[in-house]
């Protein structure tokens, strides 16, 4: 038995027969090293080919792929004729572009053996083809593909600080064609180009520009080879994914250790409005990470831009404050507008406690109840604005419940009453100038709703009981008339009897 | 001076009227006094409560405004902001409703009575005709409104006169102005309602009422050949127009009642795009006809199991009005059961299938 025991470079090339070339070399993951046999690359690197002479280094070579492997030939023929003969396969010396993730693809694609699970290769090529990229090949022969990001004789292994796609240099890989403005035309030409220069001011830029392999980089966000576009709701980028993407990394305490900063970010935004409205409610107009902090760019919004960055959505509000008594004194003190009263990433549904000095209130964080003071004084006065025109509200839909609920038609009272609602919400954003005369003069037209409702409701109610009072006398006087009529043919029928 | 204005007045009026022929008309014209006379009163009763719907009609046709951006609308605004336009607006309702069963109960109890016999049979016809019309005027007045039920109910309704051999899809593109219930439908319904069936119905009620005088109150079977002592008679005037006069009052009180602690509700403006309400039914007149179209098959004999349901209804229909005509030739005369049983029936299939529609 063991006078036949076959050595195991034989028995690779035994395989290697019958199951192609690739495969039997990648097959042998433990004794990795160069194919014995490559004329193709022998005579090129002998003469001096730079493709040859780079494919030395190549981890594919190192590995034992040879020439043949993509380029197609006989890598055993040592006559030129005969190894890159087209009935030997030969392909070509420059492959199809659409052709190179099949060519890659029979290792890196689908299938899988030892090696491939070893090295998580099974399927790569395929994700390529399934995301944008892969689309854009199909539709464009110039679409990226593998070595667009690889590189071509030359790759190393992903880990290794020369790879193109390494964190130290994989945004400037993306940037070759991302910040090509004519290149990505062809493709989309809505698509910003403009992501590596914002990418550069950002923080995960600096730091990556630094040497940190830490922060995160292109792939970090929109994955590597199975990239959806950012619409897709399959993308990690997509509005709805995006919290719980940056979450990957800002939630890990020991990643981010280094750091310095706080690590609860998410755990606060998912409980709070905007993340209740955007991942359980789904509302896309909700904000995520990206929608204060930008996302190729993304940074923390310095104090004096907090009320630009909330502006964006709640421009009424910022522009009143920008007006207000307020911004001079933040800005003094540095303190970043919208987030003193609100919060930040756990950022709750505002209400009226907000304004007065109760214990949930926002401006006894800073104001003192002090009746001699005109602040003070103001705060309290507004609350009063604020808690007349809501429970004057209650008051009214109490009325009108009250009407309808004896079947009496308050339609048009209930109409108007959105009214106050309306006046409610200028209210609250009005309370933003912090000057009572603009909180009274949004209030003041909800408040004559309020009056006209609560009449409606009041005569409603009074005309009910009108009506049962008309139907009692009505039907007393018809009852009485009635009788007095019944007696009346009685006495005729006497009369007549008699 | 009054007794002198009195006769002078009776003096210009002689001249020109035959008065005294009315007056003596009036003063001999008798009615027989027996346990049925309660059934003659629901013929002053349905013409009493026409008379509530001519009025309480004309006020809402002040305010009513035809059309399928106004006609909801318009109804909304007399029952929210008109003076008493609610009282009159459920007024009508419920009048109508009432109506509808005070003429089927007449209808029932002149068949019963048998009291379409001759000479009456052209009292039973226009009899027949204003009931047919009634159900015309319940039948247009409901999509009135324009609200969601009145117009999936109109458009059921429409859609069963649709299955009517041969002319169904015609009367169907005539009741409905086009292929659906739209703004054509609710105009012709209008104009139906207060303009063309008033119209034929003041005729038939003018005709039917003059026969009734002119013929007299029928007199029970059991009197025939017997001697006049036994027969009772109470005078038409007072006596028996004072007794319509009481049981108008009566009618006039359950009317308010039932408008005030019961005020037809106007619903939510139709929206011919939305899906149709759950368990959309006719008005419970319509319901017996409705519920036993149910249980017909979908084919009979390779025809359509609705166009076999409104044939049968058709023909049963026919027979019932011409059963003065049948009843003469049935050779049991005055004691004829078969027609009693007949009646029987139909009133228990009727209170049946309605019951079973209504739960």
């Amino acid at each position: 038995m063991s006078a036949f025991r076959i050595h195991p470079l034989l028995s690779r090339l035994l395989v290697a027969c019958s199951a192609g070339a690739a495969l039997a070399v990648l097959a042998t993951p433990a004794s990795a090293k160069p194919a014995a046999v490559d004329q193709c690359y022998n005579c090129h690197h002998e003469g001096g080919t730079p493709q040859a002479i780079a494919f030395a280094k190549d981890i594919h070579y190192l590995n034992g792929v040879t020439c043949a492997d993509c380029h197609g030939g006989d890598p055993t023929k040592d006559d030129q004729d005969a190894a890159m003969s087209p009935a030997a396969g030969y392909r070509g010396k420059k492959i199809r572009k659409s052709d190179i993730p099949v060519i890659c693809g029979k290792c890196h694609g689908a299938g899988s053996n030892d090696f491939k699970r070893e090295n998580h290769l099974t399927d790569v090529a395929d994700s390529l083809s399934a995301g944008v990229h892969g689309e854009a090949l199909r539709n464009n022969d110039n679409g990226p593909q593998c070595v667009s990001c690889h590189g071509v004789h030359n790759i190393v292994a992903v880990s290794d600080p020369a790879s193109p796609v390494s964190p130290g240099h994989v945004v400037k890989t993306c940037a070759t064609c991302h910040a090509d403005a004519k290149y990505m035309h062809d493709f989309n030409p809505r698509l910003p180009v403009d992501q590596y220069a914002m990418y550069l001011t950002s923080v995960h830029g600096q730091l990556n520009a630094q040497g940190d392999p830490k922060p995160a980089t292109c792939v970090s966000c929109h994955s590597n080879h199975l990239i959806y576009h950012v619409k897709d709701p399959r993308s990690p980028v997509y509005a709805t994914r995006i919290p719980e993407t940056c979450a990957r990394c800002h939630s890990n305490a020991r990643y981010m250790a280094q750091y310095h900063i706080p690590t609860d970010q998410f755990a606060q935004y998912r409980r709070s409005r905007h993340g209740i409205a955007l991942l359980e409610r789904s509302d896309l107009n909700a904000p995520a990470c990206n929608s204060c902090h930008g996302n190729h760019g993304a940074a923390p919004p310095g104090a004096m831009s907090v009320v630009a960055v909330c502006g964006n959505c709640h421009q009424a509000n910022a522009e009143l404050f920008q007006k207000s008594v307020h911004k001079e004194p933040f800005a003094k003190r540095n303190l970043g507008g919208c987030v003193v009263c609100h919060g930040n990433h756990g950022i709750q549904e505002p209400t009226d406690a907000l304004v007065g000095f109760d214990e949930r209130s926002a401006c006894g964080k800073c104001h003192k109840r002090d009746a001699s003071d005109t602040a003070a004084r103001d705060i309290t006065h507004m609350r009063a604005l604020l808690d007349s025109l809501q429970q004057g509200q209650q008051a009214a839909d109490r009325e009108i419940d009250h009407a309808e609920q004896l079947g009496m038609d308050v339609a048009d009272a209930k109409y108007d009453l959105r009214d106050v609602h309306q006046a409610l919400v200028q209210a609250r954003v009005a309370i933003h100038s912090f000057k009572v005369s603009d909180l009274a003069d949004a209030i003041h037209p909800g408040i004559a709703v309020l009056a006209a409702a609560e009449k409606a409701g009041n005569e409603a109610v009074h005309d009910y009981y009108f009506r049962r009072q008309g139907l009692a006398v009505s039907t007393l006087i018809v009852t009485l008339v009635t009788v007095l009529l019944y007696l009346k043919i009685r006495e005729i029928e006497k009369e007549k009897k008699k | 001076m009054n007794e002198t204005f009195k006769t002078r007045a009776m003096a210009w009026l002689r001249a020109r009227l035959p008065i005294d022929a009315a007056v003596d008309f009036a003063q001999h014209k008798q009615v027989p006094a027996y346990h049925g006379s309660v059934w003659y009163y629901f013929g002053g009763i349905s013409l009493f409560l026409f008379i509530v719907q001519v009025i309480s009609g004309i006020l809402l046709i002040m305010y009513y405004q035809p059309g399928v951006a106004t006609g909801y609308e318009s109804v909304r605004f007399i029952v929210v902001h008109v003076k008493f336009g609610w009282l009159v607006r459920s007024v009508h309702t419920w009048s109508a409703n009432l109506m509808i069963f005070s003429v089927f109960v007449h209808m029932f109890s002149v068949y019963f009575t048998k009291a379409y016999r001759k000479p009456r049979e052209l009292t039973w016809f226009t009899g027949l005709v204003l009931l047919g019309l009634c159900m015309g005027f319940g039948f247009s007045g409901y999509l009135l409104p324009w609200n969601t039920l009145a117009y999936f109910a109109t458009k059921v309704g429409t859609a069963i006169s649709a299955t009517t051999p041969f002319i169904g899809p015609t009367i169907l593109q005539i009741l409905r102005g086009g292929s659906e219930v739209g703004a054509e439908t609710l105009t012709r319904f209008f104009g139906l309602h207060v303009a063309v069936m008033p119209a034929i119905f003041t005729v038939m009620l003018g005709t039917h009422l003059m026969l009734v005088q002119i013929q007299g109150m029928h007199e029970p079977h059991e009197w025939e050949g017997a001697p006049e002592s036994q027969k009772k008679y109470m005078p038409f005037f007072p006596n028996f127009i004072l007794r319509d006069l009481l049981l108008w009052l009566i009618v006039l009180n359950v009317l308010a009642i039932l408008a005030v602690m019961f005020p037809w509700e106007i619903g939510h403006k139709a929206d011919p795009g939305a899906a149709a309400p759950m368990g959309i039914k006719p008005e419970w007149y319509f319901l017996f006809m409705y519920q036993a179209l149910k249980y017909f098959p979908g084919k009979i004999l390779g025809l359509d199991g609705d166009a076999v349901g409104v044939m049968l209804f058709g023909a049963a229909g026919l027979l019932w009005a011409l059963v003065p005509i049948w009843d003469s030739r049935l050779p049991r005369g005055s004691r004829n059961r078969i027609v009693t049983y007949i009646g029987i029936f139909v009133v228990i299939a009727i209170i049946v299938l309605t019951g079973i529609g209504l739960t």
